[in-house]
């Protein structure tokens, strides 16, 4: 957990700006630095790059399971113990010309929770999963994503309760469904983004092949959901390849 | 992790702006990666790529070359930028030359990398795309600060800690490309570009 050594803080507030959600705060009085945990999502930046000019920004142990999730999934340089995967704990499509998690006919729901930049309670994410989940989406389990440790029902993706009020910089709900699901989704998705009070970044994974890529595009096109001009290109030079 | 996805800003600040990765996956191709992560940065450097890294040891901006390559290890993840179409294209032919059998992936405009992958004779086999924000808007930053957040697309730059930098350069302190180098030592990955950053907050203090 991050806190401030008090007896040494100068209170020079060098490490304000630095901080992704704005947990450092300047006391009134004393005028030191203090960390609001209601804020910080334990993602150590202040820490690993050792922005404090005195050294007063320290390391304390994270002490429950829910400040270990929050560090694991805050800090990219920390590896998930469910996927051994660094950087929040998944490989989605990157991989995908050799582990084939996506296949023809389905599609891929890469939904970042929180980003970009905003953070997120994980009361959001509860919604967006359990309203993708009602519309078709498969969630991947705890060894392909982390957030599904959190999950009671991976049917559902209904959270466990002492995690909702956790404050991640940014949590990924991944999953698929099969083709004819997509419009459902994508649908559920256009509901639910009303209801939270966070922002989140929604990739969709697709096979490269024409016809897959033409439907993805009419569904777009039927649901008013502007054409896609960013995309991550898997360029299926793996071994073994997935065909 | 679609950490290189959601990038932001104007369609032609992100037009020179290409994330590489090489992954290779757990159990599948994971034989020997330290050697073949070797040679694959051996060719992201030829190409030209600006800026590269190991989430685990940090970026060649950050941390001296010789020592990440050094301690490069099984689970090790390299990535990188490269600000110029030419240097994809060159950087795919060479890597699919090499056939080292690990996934390489390129993250940027569609209208940018199916091209160069087109010629370099490639047939992508997945796409992941970017259908951008959705839910609370209103909370973004102002766009060039959200274009250049979101290039560590960990967040692990701080959107007044860029405000800060616009100030600096737009006062004279300290010029866009150091500001741009100070923010990109911050993103572990390496996949931030300081190239593009630099050009950014320049434009801001032109603008201010």
């Amino acid at each position: 957990m991050v806190q401030i050594n008090r007896k040494l803080c100068v209170g020079c507030a060098t490490c304000i700006p630095y901080c992704p959600v704005e947990a450092f705060k300047k006391e009134a009085e004393e005028r030191k630095v203090y960390v609001d945990e209601g804020i910080c999502t334990n993602c150590y930046v202040c820490i690993r790059n050792k922005v404090c000019p005195v050294g007063a920004i320290e390391e304390s142990s994270l002490d429950n399971f829910m400040k270990q999730f929050q560090h694991v999934i805050s800090d990219p340089t920390v590896t998930s113990e469910g996927t051994g995967v660094p950087g929040r704990g998944t490989e989605e499509a990157k991989t995908n010309d050799v582990t084939g998690r996506y296949g023809r006919g389905e599609f891929g729901i890469c939904i970042d929770m929180g980003r970009p930049g905003i953070g997120c309670r994980l009361r959001d994410a509860e919604k967006v999963a359990m309203a993708v989940a009602q519309a078709g989406v498969v969630l991947e389990g705890p060894e392909i994503t982390p957030l599904a440790t959190l999950m009671t029902d991976i049917k559902t993706g209904k959270l466990i309760d002492e995690a909702l009020d956790t404050n991640v910089l940014s949590v990924i709900i991944e999953g698929k469904c099969p083709k004819e699901k997509l419009p459902d989704v994508l649908m559920a998705l256009q509901r639910v983004e009303k209801e939270i009070e966070t922002t989140f970044c929604l990739g969709i994974v697709s096979r490269a092949e024409q016809e897959e890529v033409s439907f993805f595009f009419e569904t777009l096109e039927k649901l008013g959901i502007p054409k896609p001009f960013r995309g991550k290109v898997n360029v299926g030079l793996g071994r073994p390849l997935i065909p | 992790m679609t950490h290189s996805l959601h990038r932001f800003g104007s369609i032609e600040s992100q037009r020179n702006d290409f994330v590489w990765f090489i992954y290779q996956s757990k159990g599948i191709n994971d034989v020997d990666f330290e050697e073949k992560a070797r040679r694959a940065i051996t060719i992201a450097e030829k190409c030209g790529s600006e800026n590269w890294g190991d989430v685990k040891l940090g970026c060649k901006l950050k941390c001296p070359v010789n020592e990440i390559v050094t301690n490069l290890s099984r689970q090790s993840r390299i990535r990188g930028v490269f600000t110029k179409r030419e240097q994809v294209v060159e950087f795919l032919k060479e890597m699919k030359k090499a056939d080292l059998g690990l996934s390489v992936i390129i993250s940027g405009l569609l209208d940018e990398v199916l091209p160069s992958c087109e010629e370099a004779e490639l047939t992508p086999h997945t796409i992941n795309y970017s259908l951008g924000v959705w839910g609370k808007k209103d909370l973004l930053p102002e766009e060039d600060v959200l274009a250049v957040t979101s290039m560590c697309g960990h967040h692990m730059i701080a959107a007044n800690l860029i405000r800060k930098k616009m100030e600096e350069v737009k006062k004279g302190r300290k010029s866009a490309e150091k500001a741009a180098e100070e923010l990109a030592v911050l993103c572990p990955c390496g996949i931030f570009n300081q190239v593009r950053a630099a050009r950014i907050l320049q434009e801001a203090a032109v603008k201010a």
